[in-house]
């Protein structure tokens, strides 16, 4: 089957699950039938995702008239088909892990109904051969994410988590409309392949703002520093596989957005567009992990954590801008491939972390990482997989996030290659950037595992929970994935370096590729290294002194005596660190980011000390939405104040509008 | 040249030589009280008792009972009794035991006692 | 069976002497304070200094009692701090040696009481008493060095007597 028929399989298999919640009412059974068709219609997108990437783009299927705007127009691309699977996997991943984590109710089956339409509007975006396909899956992708999101529309937070989602989703959207317009214009057709073959047709300026239109408005879908503040907001508040589907899934749409605009539809851009893209990249990048060091809650971290990982692909895709400008097409091939290896990983292991967030919510009733501790011993299972989605995260052989993190690097360092001085000096800045990224990473996601996972627990519900009846198979199966992807790592690469031929015309297989499980970033002479060899070697060098000392350790003569402990006493879950604690270096290193706003309240002020309870408060302060977005809403509210008089609610101040209307209308038709 | 080559050395050395050779700082260290037998009896003893203030001294019938492991060296007996009780100029007092600690000294009885 | 204690006591004595001779020229020095008033940690931190120079001796401080081969207590032996002294002793491998050091460790200052032990010899094994308020560096460098049997104990035959009358 074509991948377009594999997708379009998952598409009814989708639309099969709406069907089953609606009509099930609520009872376990439809919504277990409703996941398992939204299985199956994830792997079916597992299928059309990894067929594009293998063999290419389709046909373009138009259904309706062709020269009406409004028609269907679909074409399954190898662009997409990074982003397809990873869809598949997402879906299958949440599917099995639904069942135990939702009550089964009517608000659950029209949850799983708004869900499952988004999976198919989530597939209709990225199968899109048109303008109007495009905008309107778009759209609709975006609102049933907002409903998505409000599945608790009375808890804390959760309404204006949603708002702030809509609000800068339809932003953004107004932005994409405008790139897409302007293409569509200036070379009169709205189907993508025959803008591509009429791109001649568009002057240089009307195309360098088409694409920073796009860079602009995907950009707030995907997350980019300024535009990411609903995603803080937004994401926790969602349920988990909500949460997970977002992070995973929905930023990657913009990804997928920013990278059809820049590898498909505008070939060889200048080289500023790619430096600003590489810029902002490595800017998001930063700043999401600085502020992901200072959250408490755990979906907060994790949705700051999924900006910083979103910057780093946009970094690579940046910088692979910058090299097709300069004549690397090898290169910019190259960054294309490992920012796509990185969506595919983020939206594995973001995802996993996700869910099991909502596993850790769920038995402890509680996202606050200062309330919990001592989890690995309660939740064993929750634990090693998260552990797994931990070490990914933060880039750690043999896992699969470093080898897309070493790719990216290895791009970014061969910047010399543009021949410009200036050039490679920013290139090799966006990649210090990123390893500034990469050390806060870990240290954020030893703060992430660590605290909520080691140590005692900090509370009784902490303390008190367990891991009966929770999900594990879906986490399990996106863990799993997490190591296929690392240790398959060449398999993942040879399919990827079809589709990069695919896209732009580079064969990258002899200088990625050359055999032996070995990886070359683009270039036999500069580095290399092999995903497989390192993930065997590791796990030999940690087993075979393991097996070493297990087989000769001594039986008799040794004593086991209790750890040294400091001698204390009593040792309270109080005298651990706290998040908080753990992550004061960068507040104090970055002080200049976070101008923490700090209160101390005494009970009294006894001058021998004994002042009673302190209060003591620190918060961050959150610059882009007090010195960006308050002015920008505060303008908008005070235009609307403005304007106001003009909606009076007088009847006939409205029949006076008209007159004038009419009147206009008519001068101008007689001119 | 070898002349303020070893002068230096010399002068620049200030570890001490203890134990080989005796510290000559040893000397103003302040150390337990040592008594003169034949000048103490029941009453100076009783004084000597009360001044000192870790249980150090106490009276058992006709003995002076010392225990050098409690002496702080403060020199209060000495205060009291200046003639009777001088300073030891013992500080190498390290024993194995306690018992090795306690030193008896036997008091002056007077005529008739 | 007094042949029998003989045996055993010639035992011991070869044991602790032949634990003298490995730690004579190599000893790791873990200190603990059981709530003194800091002066006697002064002394034992001048040991450290170049006039005194433990390290000459092959004398070193150690803060982890695993690495430890002798305890050097200062302290009345406050009762909040049984367990840990206890715990820091248990820490140490064999064999091991305890010192205690100063006045109020070996049961002068601070009598018994509800808050004190008095002295340490109530919780721990002491095998060297240091007496002193505080023991200056060379007494306790003397100790020390009477602990692995490198100088000879002086304090059983001494009288603290002036006239040189024994008691």
């Amino acid at each position: 089957m074509t991948a377009l028929g594999w997708l379009a399989v998952a598409a009814a298999g989708w639309g099969l699950a709406v069907l089953a919640a609606l009509a099930g009412g609520g009872r376990p059974g439809a919504l277990r039938l409703c996941c398992a068709l939204s299985a199956l219609g994830g792997a079916a997108a597992i299928a059309g995702g990894v067929s594009a990437l293998v063999w290419g783009n389709g046909r373009v299927i138009t259904i309706g008239p062709a020269e009406v705007a409004g028609s269907l127009q679909l074409q399954a691309t190898s662009l997409a088909g990074v982003f397809a699977a990873l869809l598949g996997l997402v879906a299958v991943a949440i599917a099995l892990y639904v069942p135990r984590y939702h009550e089964p109710g009517p608000g659950t089956a029209l949850y799983l109904a708004v869900y499952n339409l988004a999976l198919v509007a989530s597939v209709a975006v990225l199968a899109a051969g048109g303008v109007v396909t495009f905008l309107v899956a778009w759209e609709s992708m975006a609102l049933l994410c907002y409903l998505l999101i409000l599945r608790h529309p009375r808890r804390e937070a959760v309404a204006a988590g949603a708002f702030w989602f809509l609000a800068l989703s339809e932003t953004g959207f107004v932005l994409i409309i405008a790139a897409f317009v302007i293409l569509a214009t200036k070379t009169h057709t709205m189907e993508l392949s025959v803008i591509v073959a009429r791109m001649h047709l568009v002057s240089p300026a009307w195309r360098d703002t088409a694409y920073l239109l796009a860079l602009a408005g995907f950009g707030f879908k995907a997350g980019l520093v300024p535009l990411h503040v609903w995603l803080p907001e937004a994401h926790p508040v969602a349920p988990a596989d909500g949460s997970a589907f977002l992070s995973g899934l929905i930023t990657k749409l913009g990804v997928y957005g920013m990278v059809l605009f820049s590898f498909r539809l505008l070939p060889a851009q200048p080289a500023w567009t790619g430096l600003i893209t590489m810029a902002a990249g490595a800017l998001t990048a930063a700043i999401g992990i600085l502020y992901a060091m200072n959250e408490r809650d755990l979906k907060r971290f994790l949705a700051y954590s999924t900006i910083e990982n979103i910057g780093i692909i946009v970094t690579a895709l940046g910088a692979a801008l910058i090299f097709g400008a300069y004549h690397q097409p090898a290169l910019a091939a190259f960054l294309l491939l490992a920012g796509l290896y990185h969506v595919a990983n983020h939206g594995t292991y973001k995802t996993l972390l996700f869910l099991e967030a909502g596993v850790i919510e769920h038995t402890t009733g509680t996202r606050d990482m200062d309330r919990l501790g001592g989890l690995i011993h309660r939740l064993p299972r929750t634990a090693v997989i998260s552990l797994v989605g931990t070490l990914g995260i933060a880039a750690l052989p043999p896992l699969n996030g470093f080898v897309s993190e070493w790719l990216i690097f290895q791009g970014l360092f061969q910047g010399f290659r543009t021949g410009s001085h200036l050039l490679g000096i920013l290139i090799v800045t966006a990649a210090a950037t990123l390893g500034l990224t990469g050390g806060l990473a870990i240290y954020a996601f030893v703060r992430g595992y660590g605290i909520p996972f080691l140590g005692m627990p900090r509370t009784r519900p902490a303390a008190a929970a367990t891991e009966r009846g929770q999900p594990v198979t879906g986490p399990a199966l996106l863990a799993v994935a997490c190591a296929a992807l690392a240790v398959g790592a060449p398999v993942v690469l040879l399919v990827l370096c079809r589709a990069m031929r695919t896209v732009t015309g580079v064969a990258l297989r002899p200088v990625l590729l050359p055999g032996n499980l070995t990886v070359l970033p683009a270039h036999t002479d500069f580095s290399a290294f092999s995903p497989t060899w390192l993930a065997v070697f590791l796990v030999a060098v940690t087993a075979v002194p393991l097996l070493i000392y297990l087989a000769g350790r001594p039986r008799a003569d040794s004593v086991t005596v209790p750890v040294w402990d400091g001698g204390m006493v009593v040792f309270r879950p109080r005298m651990q660190y706290s998040a908080m604690t753990f992550s004061a270096p960068t507040r104090v290193t970055f002080d200049a980011l976070y101008r923490p706003a700090v209160s101390v309240r005494r009970a009294s002020d006894d001058p021998a000390g004994r002042s009673g309870p302190v209060h003591y408060d620190s918060q961050v302060t959150p610059l882009f939405l007090r010195y960006l977005y308050r002015p920008v809403i505060r303008a908008v509210e005070w235009l609307a104040d403005v304007i106001r008089p003009l909606q009076s609610g007088d009847v006939s101040l409205y029949l006076f509008y008209i007159f004038l209307m009419i009147l206009l209308a008519y001068l101008l038709g007689a001119l | 040249m070898p002349l303020w080559f070893a002068r230096g050395l010399r002068r620049g050395i200030v570890t001490t030589h203890y134990p080989a050779r005796p510290d000559p700082s040893a000397a103003c260290l302040p150390t337990p009280p040592a008594f003169r037998t034949g000048m103490i009896d029941r009453q100076l003893a009783g004084e000597l008792v009360a001044a000192g203030p870790s249980q150090a001294l106490h009276r058992d019938g006709d003995v002076l009972v010392f225990d050098v492991s409690r002496c702080t060296a403060c020199g209060r007996c000495q205060e009291v009794a200046p003639l009777a009780v001088t300073p030891s100029g013992e500080f190498e007092l390290a024993g194995t035991s306690q018992a090795a600690f306690v030193k008896k000294i036997g008091l002056v009885l007077e005529a008739g006692q | 069976m007094s042949a029998a204690a003989d045996g055993e006591a010639a035992l011991a004595e070869r044991l602790r002497q032949r634990v003298a001779s490995q730690f004579g020229r190599s000893l790791h020095i873990r200190t603990l304070d059981t709530g003194s008033c800091a002066v006697c940690e002064q002394e034992i931190r001048l040991l450290s200094a170049p006039h005194y120079d433990l390290h000459r001796l092959g004398f070193f401080l150690t803060p982890a009692p695993r690495h430890a081969d002798l305890l050097m207590v200062t302290g009345p032996m406050i009762r909040a701090f049984d367990v840990a002294a206890r715990k820091t002793y248990e820490a140490m491998p064999g064999p091991k040696l305890v010192v205690a050091t100063g006045a109020c460790a070996l049961g002068g200052v601070y009598p018994a009481d509800a808050f004190v032990h008095g002295t340490v010899g109530e919780i721990l094994p002491v095998d060297v008493w240091i007496p002193g308020c505080p023991p200056s560096p060379l007494a306790l460098l003397q100790g020390l060095l009477v602990a692995v049997d490198r100088l000879a104990e002086k304090v059983s035959g001494l009288s603290f007597t002036a006239d040189g009358a024994d008691s």
